[in-house]
């Protein structure tokens, strides 16, 4: 039996993001035009290496400040006023790296102001001085889900009446330590990601990304209706063979969801086991829903990937059309892999997707007048 | 006011000198001797601590670490240019108890890994009295740093513990309550000094989260099967 998803509705008062291409307004425009932020870059920066796809805001040599300062600070200029870090206005930090980066450089050039914001609590104790949160900050780290984590736990808050809004915000940049630790696992290699696409070799890119959301209780244009979520625990880096870590959350969702006519933006990082596995299983719960992924451009931006993807999600369905599967070519997977953009018309829901390491599977609901 | 029952309470706490080889051969009957090998310090004590903490899959676990995978963490850095593999997929959090699911082949539906600091113990409790399921456990520790340590980032001694929550008071072994009241703050049992507690089962009581956090016990820490102090 599949445990049932959380079906606690939340609504999206605002939310934006940040990656190579600009804004959610920005990004969802240049992915409509299958801009591709991926660069071939040296794996470990100015230390060299092998080059690899990275879509990067900026070299991803470490700075002081770290280099997600500035650029986080001008992320955080659009957040609503709120009395963010109270009790009843918590923020919700979801990051797989949070400032690991700076361990990477102290390593390197043995400076020691880059073991202030080393670890995730000093890396978010740095953003709650910069932003004047409180000190009612969750921090989540569970690799590549994290960001769908921070969004339940928010309707969580929300529903268990322990909050009336919750700031949910995430952020992931791309390091020497963590290009050189894909790497080493091989799937980050010299080729562009393809997802969903039948390859010879799998691939991924890497890429910057932040983003926020307030939630609340508060009707809303859009509502995070329902969240499912399996942890396989089958290997550290592997998915069970036969999927069922898939069908588990994807049942899950399709439960909730029942009734929807929905599209699906599904993780799609490129690599092949996966990625055949997602294709597959969503086309089996969600008969001839179209399925599109975005890291083929944007590259993986770990941790925080639910939420950029969501806020490019939120700005797409605005202007009427989802962005294809940019980066990506026949023959895929399965048929219903969207390679161009598509209208939004005939459509009331979309699902959103991501998995981790340690077969961590996650979904989420988005719903819409 | 919302409340759990605690159950099966276990606290791993060894000596502050015990190494991670040391760890590994007192506890090596306890888990597979191909998995023992690759284990961490922090894995091999929640493993220890989870040992007769039969997860189901509908279950829920909470995690609660500041440092989670330290040594992991020191070594992969120092590993590069030659990236160790290995050493990167155990830094990430929360490896110090996937190692041990895995080793387990456990799958749980829904795990929160909490990565704070300042309410990271008040915010675990939080996602535990928050889960539907009908059992939770709330599994939490950290592992002796070295050169990290130095700078102060890292924990100083190693520790995990580990219990169980569930809406059965028959055979609890004490009680977890949030009264929402006052929003005046104070401060947050530490996880170490949570961890103290659990072993001796002193109450605890402290006000956060827009009320009022009690930990009671019903009997005391010596008729308390499962302790490891």
């Amino acid at each position: 039996m599949n445990t049932p998803a959380d079906q606690l509705p939340a609504g999206i008062e605002a939310c934006d993001c940040l990656t190579p291409l600009g804004d959610a307004a920005a990004t969802a425009t240049a992915l409509l035009a299958g801009v591709r932020a991926l660069q071939l870059t040296p794996v470990l920066g100015r230390d060299g290496g092998d080059l690899v796809p990275l879509a990067l805001l900026g070299p991803m040599d470490e700075t002081q400040p770290p280099r997600w300062v500035p650029h986080l600070r001008r992320l955080a200029a659009g957040i609503p006023a709120g009395r963010w870090g109270t009790s009843r206005e918590p923020v919700i930090v979801t990051s797989s790296n949070f400032g690991v980066g700076s361990l990477y450089a102290f390593t390197r050039d043995h400076d020691t102001r880059h073991l202030a914001h080393g670890t995730p609590y000093a890396s978010v104790e740095l953003l709650q001085r910069e932003f004047g949160w409180g000190e009612h900050v969750h921090v989540f780290s569970h690799a590549c889900v994290t960001a769908h984590l921070g969004l339940a736990h928010a309707a969580r808050l929300l529903h268990g009446g322990v909050a009336d809004r919750v700031l949910v915000f995430s952020f992931d940049f791309v390091s020497p330590f963590v290009a050189g630790g894909f790497h080493s696992l091989k799937i980050l290699n010299g080729g562009m990601p393809a997802p969903f696409a039948v390859r010879e070799t799998g691939s991924i890119g890497l890429g910057d990304g932040a983003a926020w959301a307030v939630l609340s209780r508060a009707g809303a244009p859009f509502r995070l209706a329902a969240h499912a979520m399996h942890n396989e625990m089958f290997h550290a880096t592997a998915n069970q063979p036969d999927g069922r870590g898939f069908t588990a959350c994807a049942a899950a969702i399709a439960a909730a969801a029942a009734g929807r006519r929905v599209w699906l933006k599904g993780h799609g990082t490129g690599t092949l086991d996966a990625g055949r596995l997602e294709a597959e299983i969503l086309a089996r719960q969600f008969p001839g829903a179209p399925l599109t992924g975005w890291k083929g451009s944007l590259g993986h931006t770990l941790g925080s990937c639910g939420l950029v993807e969501l806020a490019i999600t939120l700005t797409a369905l605005r202007g009427g059309r989802i962005p294809g599967t940019v980066g990506s070519a026949a023959p895929t997977f399965t048929d219903t892999v969207a390679l161009e953009p598509f209208a939004r018309t005939g459509f009331d829901a979309a699902i959103l997707t991501s998995n981790a390491f340690g077969g961590a599977h996650a979904a989420m609901l988005l719903t819409h007048d | 006011m919302i409340e759990r029952y605690l159950h099966q309470v276990r606290v791993e706490l060894p000596p502050r000198n015990e190494t991670t080889a040391g760890a590994r051969a007192r506890l090596a009957e306890k888990f597979p001797r191909t998995a023992v090998r690759r284990m961490t310090h922090l894995g091999l004590l929640m493993g220890s601590a989870l040992e007769h903490l039969a997860l189901g899959p509908e279950d829920a676990l909470v995690y609660a670490s500041s440092y989670s995978e330290t040594r992991a963490l020191e070594d992969f850095l120092l590993s590069f240019p030659a990236a160790s593999p290995l050493l990167f997929q155990t830094s990430i959090h929360p490896g110090g108890v996937q190692q041990v699911l895995i080793g387990r082949q456990q799958p749980v539906a829904r795990l929160w890994p909490h990565a704070g600091r300042a309410r990271l113990v008040e915010q675990a409790l939080l996602s535990a009295l928050l889960e539907p399921a009908e059992r939770v456990v709330l599994v939490g520790g950290e592992e002796a740093g070295t050169w990290m340590l130095e700078h102060g980032m890292a924990s100083s001694r190693s520790f995990a513990f580990a219990l169980g929550l569930t809406r059965t008071a028959t055979g609890a072994a004490g009680r977890l309550t949030l009264n929402r009241g006052p929003v005046s703050e104070e401060a947050c049992p530490t996880l170490e000094s949570f961890t103290q507690a659990l072993t001796g089962r002193h109450a605890l009581q402290w006000l956060g989260a827009g009320g009022t956090w009690k930990i009671e016990w019903y009997q005391a820490a010596a008729s308390v099967a499962g302790v490891q102090p």
